[in-house]
């Protein structure tokens, strides 16, 4: 029940705040733009709308944790800087009720951003190409609302560590940069690295499954790869192509099945799992253990 | 049962900071108990213990009886807080702040009327973070006495306030406690303190210096009394130097200032004095207790650091250096 007043407060005064209605527009505008300079693909109305969604998929999957650590960094930071917490914390609510409190409300938060660019996106589908893939439509939206939540829980977490604004700053900053860009960065991204380590180092032969495997534990790599799941078949992304046996080609449904299990899409749901309850768990940990001043 | 009460209470930050050191504190039920000490002394790091804001390092905390860190949740229910530090930082009004706490609580209190109580229902549609810092404070009080706790805890909860304002405060103060609510009252401004409590403990350096009512600290203060005479003639002074308990006698002009070791030979300087010249005016000035308290905290930050000892009074073996 607290956790529910909780909640609710932290999302109402989030509602009225300028900059995050602002942000909600700008990515309902850049959904709208996609749709209408998307369309150029072979096949029908269908299709069409569904390369708009899987292109709409790729923008998220870069924008949507900066969305998420944005609205998320000072959920806890900010209430323990600003003083929120001696109110929160005086009244009957206990920590694990402010912590799972604000988890719904920051979830609630980029689940409204996302609800701005999905409507958007539609909405230009519907009004050009008169077409609607409900299940590619609802199968992306679920997967990328869990993606959200994945960089919400990493946020609450470095939030929950933070004692003051700067820090939580600092944290989310450089979460983004490690779990986004040192993935995706060519020449310095971890798959590079771990590749450099193991051959150069080691002097071991090259091993491509180990390189991807590495480069499998970001939630961004992940997302991609669960993206597949609710596509169809002949749309789903090639991701780890250094690992696709040479007798298989890539567009065929045997280049995910060819994968060690650790590197096919089904393992999507492990990595966004992990990074989804792990960091909820540290975080709230700290926060329980924290000296509140 | 005791509506507070701490035993061996110790929290240390880092390795050399004491902020609060062995409290053994006992705040009886319906009592409005004065929590008094200088910036520092550790009266918020104490009450920050009991609110389970900040983990004891040692020593434990109850509050009816249940511990303050592993009951925190079922203590929440039955108090109500002004706490100190701190920020309506959300974009909610006053108003929004305030059903909030009664929802928190699930009260049955009128939002309006706890408005209207602390004297800002007319500025309760406002954005809280707007507020002056004195309208903040009426507010947070007002969240506090939402429930009607059986335990108010108040930290600094003058800051801001207007007069009238404190005045206000003070009254509700006293009609709760009438109402059997136990009162814990923090503050460094000795006036507040001695203006509604019953009985007073008095922090320095981490530690509970002195205990006691006010007429009790009043009582054993070591220090002295005066009185001025101001007479028609100059006045003679044979023997009033002798009256017992007067420990120096000085004229200037017409005036007469008798110094009194014992306060109430005051009365005997006025008669002596009487007999043989015309008194025009009395001045007399009891030790305040703005002294007692700086004899028992050593002036504060800003004194020398002596400490008197004496029956209330522990001998404070080190000094942290000014800052």
């Amino acid at each position: 029940m607290s956790t529910v007043t909780v909640a609710k407060k932290d999302f109402k005064a989030a509602r009225r705040s300028k900059l995050l209605w602002a942000a909600a527009i700008v990515l309902g505008l850049i959904a709208a733009f996609v749709g209408y300079v998307s369309g150029n693909a072979p096949g029908g109305d269908t299709q069409q709308v569904r390369e708009l969604f899987r292109v709409l998929t790729l923008i998220l999957g870069i924008l949507l944790p900066i969305v998420a650590l944005v609205a998320s960094y000072l959920a806890i930071a900010g209430e323990r800087e600003g003083g929120g917490i001696k109110f929160l914390l005086s009244l009957p609510n206990t920590r694990r009720e402010v912590f799972i409190g604000k988890l719904l409300s920051r979830n609630g938060i980029v689940a409204g951003g996302v609800a701005f660019m999905y409507v958007a996106a539609i909405s230009t589908a519907l009004t050009r190409h008169g077409a609607f893939p409900a299940a590619m439509v609802f199968g992306t939206l679920l997967v990328t609302l869990v993606y959200g939540g994945t960089f919400v829980s990493i946020a609450l977490a470095m939030s929950s560590a933070a004692a003051s604004r700067s820090r939580a700053i600092a944290g989310a900053f450089g979460t983004y940069f490690v779990l986004v860009i040192l993935y995706v960065f060519p020449i310095v991204s971890f798959a590079d690295i771990a590749r450099w380590l193991h051959t150069t180092i080691l002097g071991a032969e090259r091993n491509p499954d180990l390189y991807n495997a590495v480069q499998y534990t970001s939630p961004y790599l992940a997302y991609r790869k669960a993206v597949n799941l609710v596509v169809p078949t002949e749309m789903r992304e090639i991701v780890f192509m250094s690992s696709v046996p040479d007798e298989v080609s890539y567009g065929s449904v045997e280049a995910n099945e060819a994968l060690p299990i650790y590197l096919q899409d089904e393992f999507s749901v492990v990595v966004l799992a992990f990074w989804l309850g792990v960091p909820l768990l540290v975080g709230y940990w700290l926060f329980e253990r924290a000296d509140l001043e | 049962m005791p509506s507070i009460e701490t035993n061996g209470l110790t929290k240390r930050f880092g390795e050399d900071v004491v902020a609060v050191d062995s409290l053994d504190l006992t705040i009886e039920d319906g009592e409005i108990f004065g929590f008094l000490g200088p910036n520092g002394a550790g009266k918020s790091t104490t009450i920050n213990m009991l609110l389970d804001f900040i983990r004891p390092t040692e020593g434990s905390a109850q509050v009816f009886g249940m511990d303050a860190q592993r009951e925190a949740a079922a203590i929440r229910e039955r108090i109500g807080v002004l706490p100190e530090g701190y920020g309506f930082d959300d974009y909610l009004t006053g108003r929004e702040y305030m059903e909030w706490a009664v929802e928190t609580k699930d009260a049955d209190d009128d939002p309006e009327q706890l408005l209207d109580l602390v004297g800002i229902r007319e500025d309760a549609g406002r954005v809280a973070a707007g507020y002056s810092k004195g309208m903040q404070q009426r507010l947070a009080f007002g969240m506090a006495l939402a429930d009607d706790p059986d335990l108010l805890i108040l930290d600094e909860p003058s800051t801001g306030l207007d007069p009238n304002g404190i005045q206000h405060m003070r009254s509700v103060i006293r009609d709760r406690a009438e109402g059997g609510t136990t009162v814990f009252f923090s503050s460094h401004i000795l006036s507040e303190v001695e203006a509604v409590c019953d009985r007073v403990g008095v922090m320095n350096e981490g530690r509970l210096v002195a205990m006691d009512s006010i007429e009790g600290l009043r009582e054993s203060a070591s220090g002295q009394a005066t009185i001025e005479l101001e007479c028609a003639s100059v006045p003679e002074v044979d023997g009033v130097a002798d009256i017992d308990g007067v420990g120096s006698v000085d004229v200037a002009g017409t005036k007469l200032t008798a110094t009194c070791t014992d306060p109430s030979a005051k009365v005997d300087v006025v008669k002596r004095v009487d007999r043989r010249a015309e008194i025009v005016d009395i001045l007399a000035d009891n030790t305040s207790l703005e002294e007692l308290f700086n004899q028992y905290t050593g002036g504060g930050r800003d004194g020398d650091g002596d400490v008197p000892t004496g029956d209330a009074v522990e001998r404070v073996e080190s000094q942290e250096a000014s800052a």
